[in-house]
């Protein structure tokens, strides 16, 4: 190319000749071409992929069908290919899709909603058999049986690169042991290097999907995920664009596409959450923005020098003396009526007080009269602006500015007001200012800073009224691309609620907790769903879940789950919002170590990150992270945040638990010695110090004394808060006067059971009577063992 | 206090019996089942009181509580019960050790948890047993570590050595350093003295001067050496001297926030031993100088007031026992002025200017000569 190039111009004729080369080239052709945009970078990741794709597509089935999805994963090793077989128990896929669905890249049903899916291009399964016929030049294997039927359908096809068509090389039908369902077969160069992702891409996915039961089965390994709950995600609906969500593009193609005549109509009809009111207020915004305010002066008052009602009487002419001057009058008295008066407003004024004119006196005030009589008027109110604009700057800046300076201003600003209705855009209104303000500091020497600027322009536009202006048609907002920005300006400016959330399906914090209980033993879990959300236009929730101790690893970081619409993400963890979230927490607030106040913190943990949205903004196709979106970025802290406060006050109590551990055993050494030298001391007997160990501690104390045939348990609360505990003695023969208690008998052993309440600082008895030689023994439940102490 | 000397009991079986009914106090309190815990009275300058009768300041009643609740508190007690074992065996083999040797002693101790991390930890828990037994530290047969200072003058004493008696004359059997005051002066009885008052000096080169220029013989002055913050020994000696001899006490330091407090501890008895106040304490001892009212008249040579010497100043403003109208005057003055002058200021006008000008005048005025 650079050879044609340098000799531009002296070659006739190249442009026709570097035409012939240029075609179009099929999007299979593309995507062979860039496998790795996919996730088909590398042998390894390709099985990853693979079975990626092939379990989403089937969770997502099952999931559309209603049915508790059942999947089996079989990877078997031949000779130099990998044979990856996915199976499911979904509804079946007709016979004329199959080709399609297996056989076409960008085929499927999801791209155009708006609601949540797994899968969302149609890219992925058809993309894994143009890997696998690549690599292996082998045809993808697939079997389905739609429910019902006898038979099911089998064919054997590739996707041809140059058309993007299936090309079926066998269909049959056949046999299987599934009443409905799914199964494809791949073969393809793989290896098993990336092992551990697919173990975390197969167990994560049953972390979040409770639902799911999945199997898989490897060369040497074989791993079962059981169900957890039998409660299939929410349903979702498809909801239409919300305002804040939409490009200037799709606004002005749902403009064109529209049946509605009017905004307000085209509003309502083509986008979630808009009704009459909130269509009113997008239209007020945009008024604002397309037309301008008019700005509003202060009319003049009887006394001052120009004479309202004079020059109104003046400008009409020839309508008879009385009329004349019951119609100056009218005006006159209604525009003094007002603080403020815009030119529409004038207008306004004159049509109504020339009707009632004319109704009384039975003559007409035509167009020019009135057009007259507002330009009378609007001279009138606007012949003195100086003072107006004042009031405004004087009142929009701080006190310490100099009256000298203020006034400059002013001026200066009025003077921008010269001609015509006075309509200003905040813009324009902005621009004013910047030049009074700019030549003010120049001339005056006087500094006029951003903030009183912005303060000064916000005391105008709010002194400038709305217009009454009709807004244009639909189709001027299809055909005006300036008309179409200020809507799109004036609908994203305009508080509007949330999308509705139907068409997303959180996990819920109870189902999150469930799947990490199910699938790592932990000693503590805790699980948020936030609010749903809206980043361009689409709803989105995010769940955070945390599980800590038990079993997990403690040394190194903890491990961080990444999900987008139940997907688990197991590459690019570097890339994506939710680890740089992770990161960016002080968790030493929360009680974790974190090496430095920042990065991944170490412990035994697990905190898992669920995105859901109807269009999870990833960094890219092959969907391994997700993208920086400030809004999400700040609900998944939050989310993360909500979860950890639970496990701060886990850790805290452990902490504490541990303190009065330490406490006890430190007292432990140092009571029993002290008690020792000050029986050698004082030559008196040795102490028992239980009592007092339990007063110190706070602690529940539960003493039991026998006498004779008596038995008597004591129970000291010495703990700030009342105690509600269990107290069970077993005694080797049988008891009497029991207290109250229930007495179970078993193989020759006698339960008392007493469940008391005692107050902070309070005692109970309870008194039953024993044989003296009968054995028993107390324990205590309903209180931790940190906080008990039971004597003998 | 011991100086009630019981007719039945020696002091030693005295404070043994004191000591042990301390821990049968624990012992009580464990076998109730209750919280072993020792109340004192708090020791800070807002908890001391002037005590008419005695006129010398003594705790309030304001108290804090040392408790076996907490493990700190619990480690507290243990230690003072070992150390109540350790004084009650001492007492009664009839043996004494000195302060730092029970810093020390403690290492011995099988529980690690009972021994003193700090000797400041055993000086202070020694106190406290002073404070709630009611016996003094010497009775304990517990030694400072640096012995009393020095006096110089016409008396003649005998001491109850470990090696017998000793007859002493403080001019005549002694070297230029003085006679130096025993651990516990209550061994020392006094026989004979020409002695007109006693005069406390603060600083080792006062001292000195006075003695070079034959004060004590010409004036019949006992020179007692302070050496700073005087020790209880001194103090003790200076109380018995002003109220068996029946001599006035005289106080002489630098003119300095931290000096005035020397005083202070002499006439009223200081914060940390306040329940020794009417052992140790002199009231009647006066102050001689050097004031700030000195400095001024006699234009003595100065350092400015630094910061820590006006924050001194204040809070002896705030100090009960510098509440009268001398020192609220004299105080005043100095932070007027913004500066001090020490004792050796003097020789500004010559080497016997103290002795034959400034002290005599200022005793004079006094009344004392």
């Amino acid at each position: 190319m650079t050879s044609y190039q340098s000799r531009l111009g002296a070659e006739e004729g190249i442009a026709e000749e570097l035409a012939e080369s240029q075609r179009a080239i099929s999007i299979a052709e593309f995507f062979e071409k860039n496998k790795h945009m996919l996730g088909f970078d590398s042998e390894a990741r390709a099985l990853v992929t693979a079975v990626k794709e092939g379990v989403d597509n089937s969770l997502d089935a099952c999931e559309e069908a209603d049915i508790l999805p059942d999947i089996y994963i079989e990877i078997q090793e031949e000779r130099d290919y990998y044979r990856l077989v996915i199976e499911d128990n979904g509804p079946g896929i007709t016979k004329e899709q199959v080709p399609k669905v297996f056989g076409k890249l960008l085929y499927g049903s999801r791209f155009h909603k708006r609601e949540q899916n797994r899968g969302q291009q149609g890219i992925g399964i058809s993309a894994a058999v143009l890997y696998s016929q690549l690599t292996s030049g082998k045809p993808a294997k697939i079997t389905s049986r739609t429910k019902g039927d006898t038979q099911a359908q089998y064919f054997e096809l590739i996707v041809d690169t140059d058309t993007n068509e299936p090309e079926i090389s066998e269909e049959s039908t056949t046999a299987w042991d599934r009443p409905h369902g799914t199964r494809i077969e791949l073969e393809m160069e793989a290896n098993m290097r990336a092992r551990r992702q697919l173990h975390d891409y197969v167990k994560h996915t049953a972390v979040v999907n409770p639902h799911a039961r999945i199997e898989m089965r490897e060369p040497d390994a074989h791993f079962k995920y059981e169900r957890a709950t039998d409660q299939l995600p929410e349903e979702t609906e498809e909801i239409r664009p919300h305002p804040h969500g939409v490009e200037l593009g799709t606004l002005i193609k749902m403009a064109e596409s529209t049946d509605s005549y009017s905004i307000s109509g085209f509003l309502q009809g083509e986008f979630t959450r808009v009704g009459g009111t909130t269509a009113e207020k997008v239209i007020a915004n945009f008024r604002d923005r397309h037309y301008g305010r008019g700005m509003a002066w202060r009319p003049p008052l009887k006394h001052e020098e120009v004479d309202l009602e004079a020059t109104v009487a003046d400008a009409v002419a020839n309508k008879g003396k009385e009329a004349t001057a019951d119609f100056a009058e009218q005006v006159a008295d209604r525009l003094g009526t007002e603080e403020r008066v815009a030119h529409h407003e004038i207008v306004a004024v004159v049509d109504d007080v020339a009707a009632d004119i004319e109704d009384a006196y039975d003559t007409t005030f035509g167009g020019t009269v009135r057009e007259n009589a507002v330009a009378a008027a609007w001279d009138a109110v606007t012949a003195e602006r100086v003072a107006d604009v004042y009031a405004l700057v004087d009142g929009a800046t701080t006190d310490r500015k100099d009256d000298a300076v203020v006034q400059a201003l002013a001026e200066r600003l009025a003077a921008k007001f010269e001609d015509g209705r006075h309509r200003v855009t905040r813009e324009t209104l902005r621009e004013y200012v910047d030049r009074a303000a700019d030549m003010t500091e120049e001339r005056d020497g006087a500094t006029v800073g951003e903030t009183a600027r912005e303060k000064i322009t916000d005391a105008l536009w709010e002194a400038a009224e709305r217009v009454p202006d009709d807004p244009p048609r639909v189709h001027a907002v299809a055909n005006d691309r300036d008309t179409a920005a200020d809507l799109l300006e004036a609908m994203r400016e305009t508080d509007i609620i949330a999308p509705p959330t139907g068409c997303l399906a959180p996990i819920t914090a109870e189902l999150v907790e469930a799947g990490l209980q199910k699938e790592y033993d932990a000693d503590f879990y805790a699980a948020a769903t936030r609010d749903a959300s809206v980043h361009g236009g689409d709803p989105f929730i995010v769940e955070a879940g945390i599980a800590y101790g038990g079993d997990l690893p403690a040394d190194g970081a903890v491990d961080v789950l990444r999900f987008a619409n139940r997907v688990p993400l197991v590459y690019q963890r570097g890339a994506c919002a939710t680890t740089d979230v992770v990161k960016s927490i002080n968790w030493r607030n929360y009680g974790l170590d974190q090496p430095g106040g920042s990065g991944i913190p170490n412990g035994p943990g697990v905190v898992m990150v669920h995105v859901a949205s109807t269009n999870v903004p990833f960094t890219s196709e092959s969907k391994d992270a997700v993208a920086n979106v400030p809004e999400i970025e700040h609900e998944i802290e939050l989310a993360i945040r909500e979860a950890a406060r639970e496990l701060k006050s886990y850790l805290n109590k452990r902490r504490s638990m541990q303190q009065r551990r330490e406490k006890q055993s430190k007292l432990g050494t140092i009571l029993p010695e002290m008690a020792e030298k000050l029986a050698a001391v004082t030559g008196r007997e040795p102490l028992d110090i239980d009592d007092t160990m339990a007063r110190i501690m706070n602690n529940v104390l539960v003493e039991h004394d026998r006498s004779d045939g008596t038995a008597r348990l004591t129970v000291e609360n010495n703990a700030g808060t009342n105690a509600d505990i269990e107290v069970t003695a077993i005694a080797s023969a049988e008891p009497g006067d029991v207290d109250g208690a229930t007495v179970v008998e078993m193989d020759d052993e006698y339960f008392l059971k007493w469940s008391p309440t005692v107050n902070s600082g309070e005692d109970a008895t309870l008194e039953y009577s024993l044989p003296a030689d009968a054995e028993v023994s107390v324990s205590v439940d309903g209180i931790e063992e940190e906080k008990l102490t039971v004597t003998p | 206090m011991s100086t009630d000397t019981d007719a039945d009991a020696s002091p030693e079986a005295r404070a043994r019996e004191q000591l042990i009914d301390l821990a049968a106090q624990f012992y009580d309190q464990f076998a109730g089942g209750d919280v072993p815990s020792m109340e004192m009275p708090t020791r800070t300058k807002s908890n001391i009181k002037y005590d008419e009768e005695e006129k010398v300041w003594v705790y309030g009643d304001r108290t804090s509580t040392r408790s076996a609740n907490s493990v700190r508190g619990a480690q507290k007690l243990l230690k003072a019960v070992y150390t109540i074992d350790f004084l009650a065996r001492q007492l009664e083999e009839g043996r004494s050790s000195t302060l730092r040797e029970l810093y020390y002693l403690s290492e011995s101790w099988d529980l690690d948890e009972a021994q003193f991390s700090s000797q400041d930890e055993s000086n202070d828990l020694i106190e406290d047993l002073e404070v709630v037994s009611g016996v003094t530290r010497e009775d304990f047969h517990m030694r400072p570590e640096e012995s009393g200072a020095t006096v110089m003058g016409p008396l003649l004493l005998r001491e109850q050595t470990r090696r017998g008696e000793r007859e002493i004359h403080c001019q005549e059997d002694v070297g230029e350093g003085g006679y130096q005051i025993p651990n516990n002066p209550d061994t020392i009885e006094f026989l004979d003295n020409d002695a007109a008052f006693v005069l406390c000096v603060e600083t080792g080169g006062m001292r000195d001067r006075l003695v070079e220029n034959g004060f004590d013989e010409e004036m019949d002055a006992l020179v007692v050496h302070l050496k700073g913050q005087p020790a209880r020994a001194t103090r003790r000696l200076t109380k018995r001297l002003h109220d068996e001899l029946d001599l006035p006490v005289v106080v002489f330091t630098d003119g300095d926030p931290w000096s005035y407090r020397i005083y202070g501890s002499v006439a009223y008895g200081s914060i940390k031993s306040a329940h020794l106040s009417e052992y140790l304490a002199t009231p009647e001892a006066d102050f001689v100088g050097i004031r700030p009212e000195d400095i001024v008249e006699y234009d003595l040579p100065t350092d400015p007031l630094s910061d820590s010497d006006i924050n001194a100043l204040e809070s002896e403003l705030d100090d009960p026992r510098f509440q009268t109208d001398f020192w609220e005057e004299q105080i005043e003055l100095q932070l007027d002025i913004g500066k001090k002058s020490e004792q050796q200021s003097l020789a500004s006008r010559g080497l016997d200017f103290v002795t034959d000008t400034y002290l005599p005048e200022r005793l004079d005025e006094m009344g004392v000569l």
